[in-house]
């Protein structure tokens, strides 16, 4: 009788010992995977985060309300009554009159540049469209919603920094001299500004000084190599490296010194300049921004008339100085009363999913990029699911076993991985080049991703098709159903979630191709939405890759709301296939 | 107490069905079946006994020619149905797997409800023309299946929903709603508990006053319970073939003996 | 028989053996008392008839014997199935055993129809043969009842047929020493009262089968055997040839 071994595993034998390391093997495995997936979580959540963050920028855009005078004159002097007359009225130079009529003030040639400058570009095209509509209109007076450029949608939005309150309690007393005010205030109101831009000297010199040292650390290691140097040549060169930074650091502590002048410099007051944030106050309906500043008084340019006198008064500091950002303080001060009084509306932007592609940001919309990649999908779906299933029965279920179909089910497999620019390359010479179809129609792009999304389509329905079991092909033969029947009526039904999940798999990473779709032309400028599938389009990836490049600083909310757009859509066709293949699954 | 003789009438069942005559099956190289001679007699259960790999289940399927889809597989020698050869070029074997119906070991009903597994078979080979028709066939199917009583209430139901002996009686309804002449049973019972396996035999009972059985069975006790002949293979030879009886209490060749008191593999 | 086999063949099958033995039961029933008649009555004819149907009840047990080996050959019975083939088969061949007795009575009694008559023998002898037919018929309802209880006052009757056969015994004895021209006859009456006894023994055999078929085990107690006083030597009867 052998000695029989007891289940509870207590004590140090050798079994206890292989289970305390399998256990941490075990353990181990665990941790690895649970690392895994949160640092896959982890890099998925960095992705959406800043994507969705960027894309709030596009949510809203902002209209301003102007009253305007339709005058006859300018837009129908023959009075026709005609849209297409009205339509190619200077309506851009009636924007422009309607802007000055707001601000009269403005005279000189770059502020009335800056002026025009608050409203789109396509505003004056948008009033003559309703114009033309409603052909009343003209002769009348009446107030229009302008679209606002992008550079005050981004101050709206708060994009340039916001507007620092600071808090006044005395009263304010303006002089005014033509464009020139004189404020002084009861209390020392403008001290913390004063306080402000003295810290801000003071950093600055602190830079400076730090460079310095940096200097005054290379002339030292420069001293020490002339010293240790043997040859004449080195020797000289170093002194002249100790010669130069020596100049430099008194430079730069030349400098400093200065700057810490200024700010050490008693009561009296500071010059702003652009490399400072601006400083404006708001009062009697005008806005003034000042040039230099005491601790209770000031002196500054007018840029809004104000209207009477008044004792309230907002004294006002912009987060960002006027270098750093495209709105000037004069932008500013307009937006600003524009708004008091009501003009400004911000409203949600419908225009970015029913306009097509604009140069101008504000104009712009994902429209014609949807249309186009719709219209390739239709293509490409129509040739590669059918093609594919087709195949994909025909091969699994009445080639023979030989050589022949051994070799083409290696080339299918071989073809899922080619790289997808390759395809591009295809449709170039193939499709384009030798069979004539219009370069840059959704019908090239369509029938290049469909080449593409075959093998995967083909590979996966084979794999479906071949995943039922044999117990029912025989079931079916042993009725007395021919091969055909067979395949048609049990085969198929049973293998459709699988041949779906595979499709539109397929289909999700045609959607998100760009490069063979560059390759075939479809990266065009095109503003018409397209309507058919030999009419020239985008993709909305492709748009995406377009807006990326492009300056202007609103196209970053929109390449960022565009982004997600499509992952939108690839999210819907996943859970679509999600849904499919739970509700086709049978149990056999 | 005669076998042959049932409660109510005497079958006649002295019709051969079908004839075997020196049949060869091989596979690839392999000669799986050698010079099989055999008459299966109509309105009777013959059972075919065997060790593992003996070539019972590969005759019953050339019977159907369900060999036919395994590319390897030849067969030589001559099969009728009465009378005619099932081989010749020009009988097409869907024609003939209507006729010869076949129950496989494993219940693998179509994953269709319960009505249209049973209707699947009438309706591809024409056999209703109107939805009344085919109601008849299938109610009737399923009463000689012993599974009306069962499955009336459910017939939208899908046939998986069913219990294993009631999933092999439904495959044995979807088998004879073609109105064969033959039914083919390769193991029907090796999947099923006690209870639904003597529910079967008792059904395949019934079932010979109408058709003529063929089961390849595992259990000789099978065998004997449930067939009137006996044909027993080894080795891809037919060794024995006799009334069941004869061949349970005093068989003539040794080695039969040898398999059925257990002294061989 | 409580519920029926899923396999009603194997019902069938089951019934018919058990029928055939019934079957069998009956005309062993008719031998026994057809051969008391014929000696009481001395009807020669009635012999005659006795040991010709004597044939069928041979021919009846090897039909019973086939059919149940073909029964187990083919339905493998278990339980208690395999007990009532069982012991089918053993009560068949304890009937075939009473037949031939009841057969050889018909003989004998054929033979002493040509002897002068024994006084006060065959109310004996057909005393006996009647107790024996109707332990029989009892054994043969207790069998097809299942009477447990039945069977065992069945096993209990014996004791009284051998101490019948005790008292013929001596009977016989007596008229032997009394007149040797009475030898033969009573010689004959002897093997038939031994005959019947013997017959008891059998239909106590049939009795045990039944309390085995019901309980799956033979009964403990040893039957009572009153036939002892046969074996003691009697006074008087010492001597002769021989020490």
């Amino acid at each position: 009788m052998s000695a029989r071994t007891s289940l509870i595993n207590a004590g140090n034998t050798p079994v206890t010992l292989r289970l305390k390391k399998r256990r941490r093997a075990e353990w181990r495995l665990k941790a690895y995977g649970i690392f895994a997936i949160t640092l896959a979580m982890l890099a998925l959540v960095a992705l959406l985060n800043s994507v969705v963050r960027n894309a709030a920028g596009a949510l809203t855009e902002s209209y301003i309300e102007l009253p305007v005078t339709l005058a006859a004159d300018d837009i129908d002097p023959d009075a026709t009554a005609d849209p297409k007359i009205i339509l190619r009225a200077d309506f851009g130079g009636l924007t422009k009159r309607t802007l000055r009529a707001v601000f009269p003030s403005v005279k000189a040639r770059k502020a009335k540049r800056e002026l025009y400058d608050l409203l789109s570009n396509g505003a004056g095209f948008e009033l003559a469209e309703m114009v033309s509509k409603n052909t009343a209109l003209v002769g009348q007076d009446i107030t229009f919603r302008f679209l606002a450029s992008d550079v005050a949608d981004l101050y709206l939005q708060g994009s340039y920094g916001a507007l620092i309150e600071h808090t006044n309690h005395g009263d304010l007393t303006v002089s005014l001299d033509g464009d020139t005010a004189t404020v002084s205030s009861s209390t020392p109101d403008f001290q913390t500004a004063l306080d402000g831009l003295r810290a801000e000297l003071l950093q600055h010199s602190a830079h400076l000084r730090e460079q310095a040292a940096m200097q005054d650390a290379g002339v030292v290691e420069f001293m020490r190599r002339a010293e240790a140097a043997t040859d004449a040549e080195a020797k000289a060169a170093a002194q002249a490296q100790v010669t130069a930074r020596s100049a430099a650091r008194d430079a730069l502590i030349a400098q400093a010194l200065e700057q810490e002048q200024r700010a050490d410099a008693g009561q009296s007051g500071e010059d702003l300049t652009k490399s400072s944030p601006s400083l404006l106050i708001n009062t009697a309906g005008g806005w003034i921004k000042l040039t230099r500043i005491e601790a209770d008084s000031g002196v500054g340019e007018v840029l809004v008339p104000l209207k009477g006198e008044s004792s309230d008064w907002s004294l006002y500091t912009t987060e960002l100085p006027e270098d750093a950002r495209k709105v000037s303080d004069r932008q500013i001060a307009w937006i600003e009363s524009l708004k008091q009084a009501g003009q400004v509306d911000r409203v949600f932007n419908w225009r970015f999913f029913t306009a097509s592609d604009s140069r101008e940001p504000e104009l712009a919309g994902i429209r014609g990029a949807a249309m186009g990649t719709f219209w390739t999908m239709l293509v490409t779906f129509s040739l590669a699911f059918p093609i594919g299933v087709f195949s994909a029965i025909y091969l699994e279920e009445f080639a023979p076993k030989n050589k022949f179909t051994d070799f083409i089910e290696v080339n299918i497999n071989n073809l899922a991985a080619v790289p997808s620019i390759i395809f591009g390359l295809l449709g170039l010479a193939v499709i384009i080049g030798f069979f004539g179809v219009p370069r840059s129609a959704p019908l090239a792009g369509g029938i290049v991703m469909a080449l593409m999304t075959l093998p995967t389509i083909i590979i996966a329905s084979r794999a479906a098709i071949a995943a039922v079991p044999p117990s029912i092909r025989d079931a079916a033969l042993g009725v007395g159903a021919s091969r055909m029947q067979t395949a048609f009526h049990h085969v198929l039904p049973l293998s459709v979630p699988g041949m779906l999940t595979g499709s539109i798999l397929g289909m999700a990473r045609a959607l998100g191709e760009t490069a063979p779709l560059i390759m075939i032309g479809m990266v065009a400028f095109i503003v018409d939405v397209p309507s058919g599938i030999t009419d020239s389009a985008t993709v909305l990836p492709v748009q995406v890759y377009r807006w990326s490049d492009f300056p202007e600083r609103a196209f970053e909310a929109r390449t960022a709301a565009a982004i997600c757009v499509l992952m939108g859509f690839l999210i819907a066709m996943n859970a679509l296939a999600i849904f499919l293949r739970r509700k086709f699954e049978r149990r056999w | 107490m005669n076998d042959m003789k049932l409660a109510e009438k005497t079958v006649d069942q002295t019709d051969i069905k079908f004839s075997a005559k020196d049949v060869q099956v091989y596979y690839g190289d392999n000669h799986a079946i050698k010079d099989v001679n055999v008459d299966i007699l109509d309105k009777t259960v013959t059972a075919f006994i065997g060790p593992s790999g003996c070539g019972k289940s590969t005759f019953l399927r050339c019977l159907n020619r369900m060999n036919d889809t395994i590319d390897i597989c030849r067969v030589e020698g001559n099969i009728t149905l009465d009378g005619e050869d099932i081989y010749d070029p020009r009988v097409d074997p869907v024609q003939l797997r209507a006729k010869v119906g076949m129950v496989f070991q494993k219940p693998n009903p179509f994953p269709k409800s319960i009505y249209d597994n049973v209707a699947y078979g009438p309706r591809i080979h024409g056999l209703a023309n109107t939805k009344a028709d085919l109601d008849e066939i299938v109610e009737q199917s399923l009463r000689n299946a012993a599974l009306w009583g069962e499955a009336k209430d459910r017939l939208q139901e899908p046939g998986t929903s069913l219990s294993g002996g009631q999933q092999q009686r439904l495959c044995i309804a979807r088998a004879i709603a073609t109105k064969p002449e033959v039914l083919l049973m390769d193991e029907p019972c090796s999947a099923l508990d006690p209870i639904a396996t003597a529910q079967v035999e008792e059904l395949i009972d019934e079932l010979r006053q109408d058709f003529s059985v063929v089961i390849v069975t595992h259990s000789m006790q099978q065998a004997a319970r449930v067939s009137q002949r006996t044909a027993f293979f080894h080795l891809g030879n037919l060794v024995e073939y006799g009334d069941t009886p004869t061949i349970f209490t005093n068989p003539e060749d040794p080695r039969t003996e040898s398999y059925i008191t257990g002294r061989i593999g | 028989m409580v519920e029926q086999h899923i396999a009603s063949a194997f019902d069938r099958d089951l019934e018919d053996i058990q029928a055939l033995v019934m079957k069998m039961g009956g005309l062993v029933e008719d031998a026994i008392r057809n051969a008391a008649l014929s000696l009481e009555n001395r009807d020669e004819d009635l012999a005659e008839e006795v040991r010709r149907n004597d044939k069928l009840i041979d021919a009846l047990e090897q039909q019973i014997n086939e059919d149940c080996a073909r029964l187990l050959a083919l339905r493998q019975p278990i339980a208690s199935d395999l007990r009532t083939v069982l012991t089918v088969m053993k009560i068949a061949a304890n009937l075939e055993r009473v037949g031939d007795y009841a057969k050889n009575l018909a003989k004998r009694t054929s033979v002493l129809l040509q002897m002068p008559v024994i006084e006060g023998s065959s109310g004996a002898i057909k005393r006996m043969s009647k107790e024996v037919q109707l332990m029989l018929t009892d054994a043969l309802d207790a069998y097809i009842r299942r009477d447990q209880d039945l069977a065992e006052v069945v096993r209990q009757r014996d004791l009284e047929v051998d101490q019948m056969y005790n008292a013929l015994f001596r009977e016989f004895l007596t008229f032997m020493m009394e007149d040797p021209r009475n030898i033969t006859a009573c010689m004959h009456l002897h093997f038939i009262a031994k005959n019947t006894e013997r017959m008891g023994d059998h239909v106590t055999s049939i009795a045990d089968q039944v309390i085995y078929l019901v309980t799956g085990a033979m009964p403990d107690e040893a039957r009572p055997k009153g036939n002892m006083e046969v074996y003691a030597v009697p006074e008087g009867a010492q001597g002769g040839s021989g020490a």
